[in-house]
């Protein structure tokens, strides 16, 4: 069942690849777009089969491969990797129906858009921690070629400093992952919790250390995020909308699966100084982006600062910061994809993201009102307003973190506070005033978006919509998993002692293991 | 559940949702897809449900005071230890306050009808008007914070659109934006506190709170934070003192809205405050706070409204002020006090607002020196600015004097300090009104009012019956929850009262108006009236300090961002090709040398992790 879900896009891609035709033709896109509909139906398909009241992987498929190694094909999926799975699906989706009709070499792009989309559900659903960087590193070639070829003027320095970061950021996984192997010495590459009982603590450290920065860099968290901002920017609105809604969150679900689940005892020691680190991120993220004149610069800073949240609650690790932390994937994944789309339409109706040049573009007429509405949607669902998803998984993370570290709590919702700034100041300066500023001379008549083209943006703001009324379905498909990372009562208890207030109960103590 | 419960309470969670369904019902015409019937049938829908919320809220008010209060509870997030329950409870008080709210609301759409008749986007401003409804609806019913905390900010960000409504003008665009911030600290403030009492105290109705306070066992300074921190949310909503500018600034948006938000909505903002009570008593130093503040806004905004030039503006600064003594008196434990102030304060307010609204659509102008005479040509709209004004303030025993006369003899023998701010804002209010309707109405015409008619039907429908709801509002009250009679106050307490309201009014009618001369010559008058004129220069304030400080703090990080961060990125990438363009040339091609260097990284490599395996 689960083997669809990469065979889908990995085949589709190869015989897209080698497929007779016209390589210019428009049916590539059609065919991608099949191809990604019958991938997003499989991923409901896996959903309605999914049992939410079982915490660990479900619908299992194992195959041995290399047994010598460790590596075996062992794909599974469980609360934690469904969500995920299912917003891969929904925004590789939207990624190939907002591709411009005339891009060039449609057929190679749309292959590595498949090749992309199969990768990331394969690391979603590995089990094996070599599988997983198999699949993890397979989605940074097309990744890298689609910056490279498709971006924008500076194309060629963002993709290389891209490439060399991620790069990085692997290698320093792997080396974790057979540090682990050798200081056990055992070649198992499963996902065991107890994997790392018998090992020091010291050595323990450093590997979840190189985890840390590995993961750290995917996310990406200040100061691993500056091949970020250059990335956005330079790649084309299809490519941003898969690397902010997908693609950063290999990072953070690495963070969860592999340095929370592998190292509990060692996250334990580290967690208030990871609480630190959140909150620099969050704060670090906000401000930078507050300075920043092109709108896809803002929303990638934006993207920083809301990454913290999740270290912050993986920091904390109590039942229901977990629970915040998925919820803030999801609804990070959604909320920029939305913002990345609309900010790709103002690129391409006006030709510019400068906050400088652009003024008035609500205007009912001669502007763009229906981007600039969804526009503020998306810009206040960010702000963490509730009624749309980003408040829920703030509320939560906030919640959940409070009772671990209240400093460095405090210090992530001032951030949050910061984020209503820059993104008011986006809509301010681009959206609100008159169109025809003064260094315009003649009445500016921006292009009018057909409605056809707007669609993939109304579906994601419904979306958003629909998690921030009525989050309970999503919570609870995702409860178990969630719960089942939460740390060993004894780690929390060290690290609440000194944090929390006597009168204040600690109910993370209370929630039972799995 | 025993019994079934009435259909109308069972289905009472559909109150907010009336509003947030005009805005779906808005939609269609405010995104210009139906163009052939114009904007007008949405107003006519928004108009419609708001109707049906007062109706339904009006049957619900009978079935609450013949079985009594019923409160109702829907799940809405539960994992973990954390449950969060959209909880509403049906009270007389809380009803009254839905009944001020939409019927408000109603009276608000209909004079919008005439006084946005010419808006091209009038659809959209009935959308946002339901919002703006749905959510206040939602607040005064809620009996959870979480809900209450949900709600308001829903209120935030429909105070931003509809300040922003005209979006396309300067003024517009930074009012906008200053209503959001200012209100949104505010909110994140809360934030802090509701995350912190959701995590302390487990729960979220506010009666379950009520129950945690005593035996909560906070520090003091857990207890001061967590106080300061849910007044926060309030102050900013009211307008208080230092969060008081965005109010001024929002009446930049259309005055229909600026009715709702004068009367209704710092409505809403001080009924949470007054939920929020009884949590209090764990910070003193909040309580305290609270009254510095409200007693600062209360004298210092009647002051400087009466510096204000702009007709919408100088009442907007009463309200913060009004607002003040509502907070110092739930501050001092006074909640039904508050409550009827509160009341009192709403109807006559947004009587004032109606009135000057038609003064504004009849001369387009609401510069206060441009404007004269009016008297004589608008008589239905000058009875609904005495009346109003009457009602706010203790000339006659309407609304206000009652609640004034409360307060003083409350507060008289405890807190006379107090009792004077009080009978100071009246007078100063009093003082402010006079000069106003002075100003509007009396005196001679000026060009902008020569050929001013009556405002249309159906501003005026709304307005005349506002008139007549403001003029029996003792009565109202008298039903809701007896107030004293007249004769029950002390004379030392109606003395004063009428001392002051008298001494406000001789003041107001003496000083002299000049239109066109209105600075004076003294450099000391001078510097008091621009001191005022400009709300004690508090725009200034807030950009030297925390606008200064997160746009240099920004600044700062941004260099830091491309210089040291990126910087060393991008010095560490072009060293490394340096020196593999060094390393070049160091060459030798010999077979010796590569294995050499093979063998020492190698061994190097190996004992640098051989540490590891033990």
């Amino acid at each position: 069942m689960l083997s669809a879900l990469l065979l889908i896009p990995l085949v589709g891609a190869l015989l897209l690849l080698v497929w007779p035709g016209d390589p210019e033709s428009q049916r590539w896109r059609w065919a991608t777009l099949a191809l990604l509909g019958l991938q997003l139906f499989w991923s409901l398909a896996v959903l309605l089969r999914f049992d939410p009241a079982i915490g660990g992987a479900q619908l299992l498929e194992v195959a041995p491969w290399v047994g010598t190694l460790g590596l075996e094909y062992r794909l599974g999926v469980d609360g934690l990797s469904l969500p995920l799975v299912l917003i891969n699906g929904v925004l590789s989706f939207v990624a190939v129906a907002v591709t411009a009709a005339d891009t060039s070499r449609p057929r190679l792009y749309h292959a590595l858009l498949l090749l992309i989309s199969g990768a990331v559900n394969g690391a979603f659903l590995a089990q094996n921690t070599l599988l997983f960087f198999l699949f993890y590193e397979l989605e940074l070639i097309p990744l890298w070629l689609l910056i490279a070829i498709w971006g924008g003027r500076n194309r060629a320095y963002a993709a290389t400093k891209f490439l060399i970061f991620t790069a990085l950021s692997g290698m320093l996984i792997l080396g974790a992952f057979f540090g682990l192997a050798l200081a056990t010495g055992s070649a198992d590459f499963s996902f065991n919790p107890l994997l790392a009982q018998d090992v020091g603590l010291g050595v323990q450290l450093l590997l979840l250390g190189a985890l840390l920065v590995g993961f750290g860099i995917k996310i990406p968290l200040v100061p691993f995020h500056t091949w970020l901002p250059d990335a956005h920017t330079e790649a084309s609105t299809p490519v941003s909308v898969l690397l902010a809604g997908v693609l950063l969150k290999l990072g953070t679900y690495g963070l969860l699966r592999f340095c929370l689940g592998l190292f509990p005892e060692a996250w334990g020691v580290m967690a208030p100084w990871l609480a630190g680190w959140a909150a620099l991120s969050v704060l670090f993220g906000s401000l930078a982006a507050i300075q920043q004149q092109d709108m896809k610069r803002m929303v990638a800073y934006s993207s920083v600062g809301h990454m913290g949240y999740v270290l912050l609650a993986a920091a904390a690790a109590t039942p229901v910061s977990l629970q915040g932390a998925l919820f803030q994937m999801i609804s990070h994944g959604l909320i920029s994809a939305l913002l990345f789309l609309l900010v790709g339409v103002v690129y391409s109706a006006t030709g510019t993201r400068d906050m400088n040049v652009l003024r008035g573009l609500l205007n009912p007429q001669r502007g763009l009102p229906l981007t600039g509405s969804l526009m503020v949607v998306g810009v206040m669902a960010s702000a963490g307003i509730p009624g749309m998803a980003g408040f829920v998984a703030e509320f939560l993370v906030f919640r959940g973190s409070l009772v671990a570290f209240p400093l460095q709590t405090l210090l992530c919702m001032v951030g949050s506070g910061l984020t209503a700034v820059y993104f008011l100041l986006l809509v301010n300066r681009a959206f609100f005033g008159r169109l025809d500023t003064p260094p315009t001379t003649q009445q500016v008549v921006l292009p009018s978006i057909p409605l056809g083209h707007q669609i993939p943006a109304m579906a994601l703001a419904v979306a958003i919509l629909a998690i921030g009324l009525l989050p309970q379905g999503l919570g609870s498909l995702m409860e178990r998993s969630s719960f089942a990372l939460t740390l060993p009562p004894r780690v929390i208890a060290a690290s609440l002692d000194s944090a929390i207030s006597s009168a204040t109960t600690t109910p993370a103590i209370r929630l039972e293991q799995g | 559940m025993p019994t079934a419960l009435p259909l109308p309470v069972q289905l009472a969670w559909l109150i907010p949702i009336y509003g947030f369904l005009g805005v779906g019902l808005s939609l269609p015409w405010a995104c210009g897809w139906f163009r052939l019937t114009g904007p007008r049938p949405a107003a006519y829908l928004n108009i419609l449900v708001t109707m049906l919320a007062f109706l339904h809220g009006s049957l619900l008010m009978v079935i609450v005071l013949r079985d009594g209060s019923y409160s109702l509870s829907h799940d809405w997030f539960q994992t973990a230890d954390l449950q969060l329950r959209l909880s509403f409870e049906l009270s007389p008080t809380s009803l009254a306050s839905l009944e001020l709210v939409t019927g408000l609301s109603l009276l608000a759409q209909v004079f919008a009808l005439g006084y946005l008749d010419k808006e091209w986007s009038l659809a959209r401003f009935y959308a946002l008007v339901g919002f703006f409804e749905g959510a206040m609806a939602g607040v005064v019913l809620s009996s959870s914070l979480f809900l209450t905390y949900f709600l308001l900010e829903m209120l935030t960000l429909s105070t931003y659109l509809l300040v922003g409504f005209w979006y396309a003008q300067p003024l517009v665009v930074t009012a906008a934006r200053d209503a959001f911030l200012t209100k949104r600290v505010g909110d994140v403030l809360l934030l802090m506190g509701v995350v912190a009492l959701s995590a302390w105290a487990g729960v979220m109705t506010f009666e379950d709170l009520y129950s945690w306070v005593p035996q909560a066992g906070l520090s003091p300074l857990a207890g001061n934070l967590l106080g300061l921190g849910l007044i926060a949310g309030p102050l900013g909503k009211c307008a208080q003192f230092p969060m008081h500018l965005w109010l001024d600034e929002a009446m930049e948006g259309p005055n229909p809205a600026s009715i709702l938000r004068n009367s209704v909505v710092v409505t809403c903002g001080a009924l949470v405050l007054l939920r929020l009570m009884p949590i209090l008593q764990l910070s003193p130093l909040s309580l305290a706070v609270l009254v510095a503040l409200g007693s600062i806004t209360a004298v210092g905004g009647s002051l400087v409204a009466i510096a204000q030039a702009d007709i919408k503006r100088t009442l907007s600064y009463t309200t913060s002020a009004y607002m003040g003594l509502v907070f110092v008196a739930i501050a001092l434990q006074l909640p039904a006090i508050a409550l009827l102030l509160l009341f009192a304060h709403a109807v006559a307010k947004a009587l004032l607002f109606m009135s000057v609204g038609s003064v504004i659509a009849t001369t387009n102008c609401q510069d206060l020196s441009e404007l004269g005479g009016m008297g004589s040509r608008m008589p239905a709209t000058t009875l609904a600015f005495l009346v109003g004004g009457a009602g706010c303030t203790a000339l006659v025993p309407l609304g206000c004097f009652w609640a004034f006369a409360l307060t003083v003899e409350a507060l008289g023998r405890t807190a006379p300090a107090l009792a004077a701010i009080v009978l100071i804002t009246n007078s100063l209010t009093l003082v402010n009104l006079t000069r106003v309707f002075r100003l509007v109405f009396l005196g001679p015409s000026q060009p902008k009012t020569r050929r001013a008619p009556e405002a249309n039907w159906s501003m005026a429908v709304p307005m005349v019956a506002l008139t007549v709801l403001v003029l029996v509002t003792p009565w109202i009250m008298a039903r809701i929850d007896p107030v004293p009679g007249l004769a029950s106050f002390s004379p030392q307490v109606l003395g004063w009262l009428i001392l002051s309201s008298v001494l406000g009014l001789v003041i107001g009618s003496r000083i002299p108006l000049h239109k066109a001369w209105s600075r004076p010559i003294q450099s000391y008058w001078r510097v008091v009236q621009d001191l005022l004129a400009f709300d004690f220069y508090t725009d200034r304030i807030y950009r030297v300090t925390i606008v200064a400080l997160v746009a240099n703090l920004a600044m700062a990080i941004d260099w830091f961002d491309r210089r040291v961060v990126d910087g060393l990125v991008n010095r560490l990438g072009r060293l490394s090709l340096a020196s593999a363009e060094g390393l070049r040339l160091g060459v030798s091609g010999q077979m010796q040398t590569y294995v050499l260097t093979g063998v020492v990284a190698i061994v190097l490599l190996l004992t640098s992790m051989s540490w590891l395996v033990r």
